[in-house]
């Protein structure tokens, strides 16, 4: 490592009215370098990404390229130098083709050119990003969410960026996907491409980084060598802290009293009806990749989502939700894994979110003149951990685990008997996660069913009491407790009959 | 990892600039009728008497109720009705209709209670059948122009395209042009329909649920509240406002003909674009979730202190209406620059 960093930030402070949002921070990345930048939600990742690409002009501090100083007004500027920047929220335009959204932009484009002649152009980058059997002239919404990540990175690619940011690239993606993406990143690398990778997925940041960048507050705090710390180690730098136990322990048995019976559901997006049961008491994991079916049974059990067939059993009725609303009186809980989307009430203060499950336990004769209100929402927030101060604030202010905690803790407001958490945790920082898998398993232990789904194969492997796991909407297999292994479950939610090594 | 405070009492200042910040468009509102007011009494003639402040009220009051009606629709994230002025067109000729000729029964003939019923119910059936196809995922634009077509042309078909007279002395004179302690019966009204209405908004769980689906209708229907019912409810509220004051104003006239809010009616001409200048003049946000019928009441007040100025500066309605049009086009800027501190960003 004795070369110079061709680009090298020392001392780079930001502040936004009172709050400074970066101080003293360093960074540098080498030519064909893979860097982890990690850190927090709100330690200044975001800002930092937003520096380097030059969305952020009115910063202090030294920003060097190949050892001159720049200073970047906008984007654009930035991109000139080989700097460029794959948002998580993608900038494709759905119902154009591969190609076309490759050459968005026209430059190195012929006035007219007819899209044989641009697919013939896209090739090379596709094939660059491990897009070889995807036709340039499909249109974007027929690709995966993975295949548009890559398609992403061409573009870049393809406007000669040396610099690319990859900014939680696999953030919304399964494990296939995920995979994807990293071999990209890789193969980018050994091709001499610098590539900055931010995540919070701390598995991805071991496997393929070579140094790693940690933000604290604020602070960098020094460059590792990955191969020199572990996850404990590095999660201890990130928080200033040590973590003692991400995960809560499991519990010591499984009740043998079903709570919710699930039979022959069949929700668009499952291959065959699904039955099961969820004893009390007990965390119950969905374990499988995007478009395996997990999320699609939770959500049909909510009736957020049709099912053909099938019914629940709770507290001795038998019915079949056709709405939330059904379920909700049904004492069925669905915190949805998109909570910017159907999760909360982004313009409305937090605690009109708490409470707006259960208006009729907040008022009488459907009028409501605010005192228990006030108390009812305070004590929602106190139990999870929800700033009493921020009480009135928009919900759309807060950082994304706090959001993350009103979604999950609004839901305690209908006393509920079943919890369905979609993606309990995603786009959460590490501490908002542990607290929120605490609260997950003390609301078990008071005798709350609860039912997740999720692809992070750490949360599934360590959080539940029993895992179900689920293929291309196939129910595949159930384990219970110590049996509950990594390698076990990702094999069967990734290739469970062998199909790779026929 | 927020510390949890246990003190529950905000200090003073916080709780202040809480309010302030809430209520900018209020301020900013607030200070122009500073300003319109003290312009007027320094130079309008005649601008400072008593009989010009009832006209004011009696203007604001007539498209503030429609206003006021709106105001539920825009909030709970249904965009606006587009058939405004046609419901009134339509519920004006029912009720002439009716205090003219009892709907083809003599023994009826003038009598007020069932005229007004009458208008009520064709308000309350085309605002259902309208709000039915919007929560069934109409889009309200579109659902509500062609509504517009439907019940205009059903009134104007109806009565033939004709004035239908009906003459004093009739039951109708109380709302029409009478006065209760010295304020019109329809400025008596106004003021009562915006304290309930701010009543239902504020305090109601049926208020709270307005905001919360017009703020996020996915996560509405997550948490149990569906714009189906909620469609339904709020035309519902908006067509019966418009009946309302389509009753008062024939009463007024002694006549209707399905063109009055369409020319003749108030100074400024076309009432839909009125009402909706209204609820944006007030300040609530046109994608919903935002704004408060007390906002819409006092934008009712402003858009008449403006154009009774412009009256008595002696313009015709030509330059009125580009006023109404000034004004919806200022309160969309204001609104853009002073809501986006306050509103969620990413």
């Amino acid at each position: 490592m004795s070369t110079n960093p061709i680009l090298k930030i020392t001392n780079v402070s930001r502040t936004f009215g009172a709050i400074q949002a970066l101080k003293e921070a360093n960074f540098e990345i080498n030519e064909g370098e893979i860097m982890g930048l990690v850190g927090e939600n709100g330690a200044g990742k975001s800002t930092l990404v937003k520096i380097i690409s030059g969305f952020d002009p009115g910063f202090k501090g030294s920003y060097q390229i190949n050892n001159k100083e720049v200073k970047f007004e906008t984007p654009s500027q930035a991109e000139e130098s080989g700097i460029a920047i794959a948002q998580q929220e993608l900038s494709l335009i759905p119902n154009m083709s591969v190609a076309e959204n490759i050459f968005l932009t026209g430059a190195k484009v012929k006035k007219f050119a007819t899209l044989n002649t641009l697919a013939k152009m896209a090739r090379p980058y596709l094939d660059q990003v491990g897009l070889t059997e995807v036709d340039p002239t499909t249109r974007i919404n027929l690709l995966s969410v993975g295949e548009q990540h890559l398609v992403e990175v061409a573009r870049l690619i393809s406007r000669e960026a040396k610099i690319l940011i990859l900014d939680e690239p696999t953030a919304a993606l399964g494990e296939a996907e995920s995979r994807r993406i990293l071999e990209m990143v890789e193969r980018l690398a050994a091709n001499g491409k610098s590539i900055i990778y931010v995540s919070h997925r701390l598995d991805e940041i071991f496997k393929i980084t070579k140094r790693i960048t940690i933000l604290r507050d604020g602070v960098s705090q020094g460059i590792q060598e990955t191969k020199d710390i572990d996850v404990n180690k590095l999660v201890e730098i990130m928080l200033g802290r040590e973590l003692a136990n991400m995960f809560p322990s499991k519990a010591d048995h499984i009740s043998d009293d079903p709570k919710l019976e699930v039979k022959e559901l069949w929700p668009d997006g499952v291959l065959e009806p699904v039955s099961f049961s969820a004893f009390k008491g007990e965390i119950l994991g969905l374990s499988g990749q995007l478009g395996s079916g997990a999320g699609e049974v939770l959500a049909s059990i909510a009736g957020a989502l049709q099912s053909r067939s099938g019914s629940l059993t709770l507290n001795g009725e038998t019915f079949l939700p056709k709405s939330p609303s059904h379920a909700i009186k049904k004492k069925i809980a669905y915190c949805s894994s998109d909570r910017k989307k159907d999760g909360l009430f982004l313009g409305r203060p937090i605690f009109e979110n708490l409470t707006s499950p259960a208006l009729g336990a907040i008022s009488k004769y459907g009028f409501n003149f605010g005192s228990s209100e006030d108390n009812y929402s305070k004590n929602l927030a106190k139990e999870f951990l929800i700033d009493v101060k921020r009480m009135h604030d928009e919900s759309g202010l807060l950082s994304g685990g706090n959001q993350q905690k009103v979604a999950l803790g609004k839901w305690l407001s209908i006393k509920p008997d079943v919890l369905l958490v979609n993606e309990p945790t995603r786009g959460v920082d590490v501490g908002a996660k542990s607290e929120i898998y605490q609260r997950m398993r003390e609301l078990a232990a008071r005798g709350i069913t609860i039912i997740f789904a999720s692809t992070d194969i750490q949360e599934i492997t360590y959080l539940p009491d029993r895992v179900i796991t689920f293929y291309r909407g196939m129910m595949i297999d159930e384990h219970r407790l110590e049996k509950i292994k990594t390698p076990l479950i990702l094999k069967e939610i990734t290739d469970p009959f062998n199909e790779t090594n026929l | 990892m927020s510390a949890i405070i246990e003190n529950n009492q905000l200090p003073f200042s916080t709780k202040f600039l809480q309010f302030y910040k809430d209520r900018t468009l209020l301020a900013i509102l607030l200070s122009l009728f500073a300003v319109m007011f003290i312009y007027g009494i320094f130079f309008t003639e005649n601008y400072l008497t008593i009989t010009n402040f009832k006209a004011i009220i009696r203007d604001a009051a007539l498209y503030g109720i429609m206003a006021i009606g709106l105001t539920f629709v825009t909030l709970s994230g249904n965009f606006f009705l587009l058939s405004l002025k046609e419901t009134a067109s339509i519920c004006g000729v029912t009720f002439a209709m009716g205090m003219a000729t009892g709907f083809g029964s003599p023994d009826l003939a003038g009598n007020f209670l069932v005229s007004l019923l009458a208008a009520l119910a064709v308000g309350v059936v085309s605002g259902v059948i309208q709000g039915y196809f919007v929560g069934m995922g109409g889009n309200p634009i579109v659902v509500t122009l062609g509504g517009a077509g439907i019940l205009y042309g059903i009134g104007a078909w109806w009565s033939d395209n004709l004035v239908i007279n009906f003459t004093r002395p009739h039951d109708a004179e109380w709302l029409g042009t009478g006065s209760f302690l010295g304020l019109p019966s329809i400025t008596w009204s106004f003021i009562l329909i915006a304290i309930a209405a701010e009543i239902v908004l504020r305090h109601t769980n049926f208020g709270r649920k307005v905001y919360l689906v017009g703020a996020n209708k996915a996560a509405g229907k997550a948490t149990g509240h569906e714009n189906f019912s909620m469609a339904i409810i709020v035309f519902t509220i908006c067509s019966v406002c418009c009946a309302f004051v389509a009753v008062a104003f024939v009463a007024q006239m002694d006549s209707a003909q399905s063109n009055y809010f369409s020319a003749e009616f108030g100074s400024s001409g076309d009432m839909t674009i009125l009402v909706i200048a209204t609820v944006m003049v007030g300040g609530n946000s046109i994608m919903g979730g935002y704004g408060s019928t007390l906002r819409t009441s006092l934008g009712a007040i402003f858009i008449a202190m403006v154009d009774n100025m412009m009256v008595l500066q002696g313009f015709n309605s030509g330059p009125r209406i580009v006023g109404v049009g000034l004004m919806i086009v200022f309160s969309i800027i204001v609104f853009g620059l002073f809501a986006k501190g306050s509103r969620a960003q990413e």
